[in-house]
């Protein structure tokens, strides 16, 4: 039987041929010495060349094949694998610094009662695109102006350990199998059951994803609708503030609160001129995001504050409608299950290949 | 690049009607996923039999795929067959990339769970203690 190891670090993948060789590299130019650690890629029923690419890295490469079942159940297949002591999971598309993984594993040597430890968004120099640059920033943001956060584990970057892992249930690939926020709901579990975790702000990431417009309010309509339906957004803002949903819907809030407030007192006065107008609203909403902007104008320049404000805006109204959209759907619906086959699946609890996703 | 065209040689080997026919045909659901081993052997690395027997299921080595890529003849081929009876090899010319090799061997692995292990450098003797060794 081979001897544990310190470290496995669980790669999923899905059509990622385009930044894995670079992520992977990454991952192997750690300074942990090369027997300390395995390096398990996942592939999720990709349609492009990743497990072969993946096979030039790894040292075990896991071909998913059926229906595309998501990250989390992807990472969830990676871990059953699995012979280290703490699992890393670091996302196809996240560029690691040589130390990142290392600082990881003391950190969770130094402090035995710490169980998990995540990474945050940092500067993203290779990323290019404007979308893109708006989009890291935006995830740098929350988590790196809400550290308190109790329950937040960072699935694109973070480690636990395996024991932990396993007897909380690993991932929820029941409910999130094609969706996201699996960390922040993994963070939520860890946390009920008396587990501590950190979100370290010194150790930090790269994200490769190229995003365009549609693709970053697809991805905050998910998150929020997700948010609202199947984690409840109290509770996850008391547990986990960084997450991206509140850095939107936090300022758009008290911003239609005092629109409103406006609009009343409107009804009362003399109808001012339309400039007038736009400004009182161009004005509360720039206000209300002060600190979301400054933040964008110390990083990138005045410049791409002035030109992310528009498409903060149009990403905030879309969080909003999701976050409603997810409160009417657990409402009227419930909460997220799988498909109908699945459920029939695991009701006879069908034994095969790729296994039928597990409630946690 | 140098890779595919080596790709493109060991392939020819494959009937595109049979290529096409399995592509067709549905593939039955299995209880359990197929494994296989890959074992990279670039030029001058040995594998021993005992690290080969770790990564295989004792008696069992039906069960498990194993597919042994060389760069150049092999060295010390009774140790992999003595591990692993029905190992298949592919023989890519000397010199090929670990990395190559480690692909070359992916596009030919069937499993579901492919574990790859890379071959350890083989000690080799200096010339000027060779000729020591002989004359002593």
């Amino acid at each position: 039987m081979p001897a544990p190891l310190a470290l496995s670090i669980v790669v999923p993948t899905h059509n990622s041929a385009l930044t894995l060789a670079e992520v992977l590299t990454a991952i192997l130019a750690t300074d942990l010495p090369r027997e300390c650690f395995e390096l398990i890629v996942v592939d999720d029923v990709s349609a492009d060349a990743s497990p072969t690419i993946a096979a030039r890295y790894a040292d075990t490469v896991v071909r998913l094949n059926g229906v595309h079942c998501g990250a989390g159940y992807s990472r969830n297949r990676g871990v059953e694998l699995a012979r280290g002591e703490v699992v890393a999971f670091v996302d196809a598309d996240v560029l690691l610094a040589p130390d990142t993984l290392s600082r990881m594993l003391s950190t969770l040597h130094c402090d035995p009662s710490l169980d998990a430890v995540s990474a945050t968004h940092g500067e993203s120099p290779g990323v290019r695109g404007f979308v893109s640059r708006y989009w890291n920033l935006l995830l740098q943001f929350g988590e790196q102006h809400h550290r308190e956060g109790r329950a937040h584990f960072t699935s694109a970057c973070g480690a636990v350990r395996r024991s932990v892992f396993l007897s909380s249930g690993m991932y929820d690939e029941w409910r999130f199998a094609t969706g996201c926020l699996d960390g922040v709901e993994l963070g939520q579990r860890l946390h009920a059951t008396g587990h501590r975790m950190a979100l370290r702000n010194d150790l930090t990431i790269s994200r490769l994803k190229q995003w365009n417009v549609r693709s970053v309010l697809t991805e905050v309509w998910r998150r929020s609708e997700f948010l609202a339906r199947s984690l409840g957004y109290q509770r996850t803002r008391a547990e986990a503030p960084g997450e991206v949903v509140f850095t939107l819907s936090d300022a758009l809030i008290p911003a239609l609160a005092i629109l409103c407030v406006v609009a009343v007192s409107a009804a009362f006065v003399t109808p001012p001129i339309w400039w007038a107008k736009v400004a009182i609203v161009v004005g509360i909403v720039v206000l209300t995001n002060l600190r979301v902007h400054r933040f964008f104008a110390r990083a990138r320049g005045a410049g791409f504050a002035i030109a992310a404000a528009p498409l903060h805006l149009l990403a905030q109204v879309v969080s909003i409608v999701g976050l409603c959209a997810g409160w009417v759907l657990r409402d009227a619906v419930g909460d997220r299950v799988p498909d109908a086959k699945t459920q029939a699946y695991s009701e006879v609890g069908l034994e095969m290949w790729p296994p039928v996703p597990r409630r946690p | 690049m140098a890779h595919s065209r080596l790709d493109d040689r060991l392939d020819s080997g494959v009937s595109p009607y049979s290529a096409k026919l399995s592509a067709r045909l549905p593939q039955p659901p299995r209880r359990t996923p197929r494994v296989s081993l890959i074992v990279i052997l670039p030029e001058n690395h040995v594998v021993s039999a005992d690290s080969l027997a770790e990564r295989l299921p004792t008696n069992h080595d039906d069960e498990v795929d194993v597919i042994v890529a060389c760069a150049g003849q092999p060295i010390d081929l009774t140790s992999i067959q003595r591990a692993a009876r029905r190992a298949q090899f592919l023989v890519a010319p000397a010199g090929t990339s670990s990395e190559d090799l480690r692909e070359l061997a992916m596009r030919r692995a069937p499993g579901d769970i492919v574990t790859l292990v890379t071959g350890a450098l083989r000690h080799v003797m200096p010339s000027a203690e060779l000729e020591l060794l002989k004359t002593s």
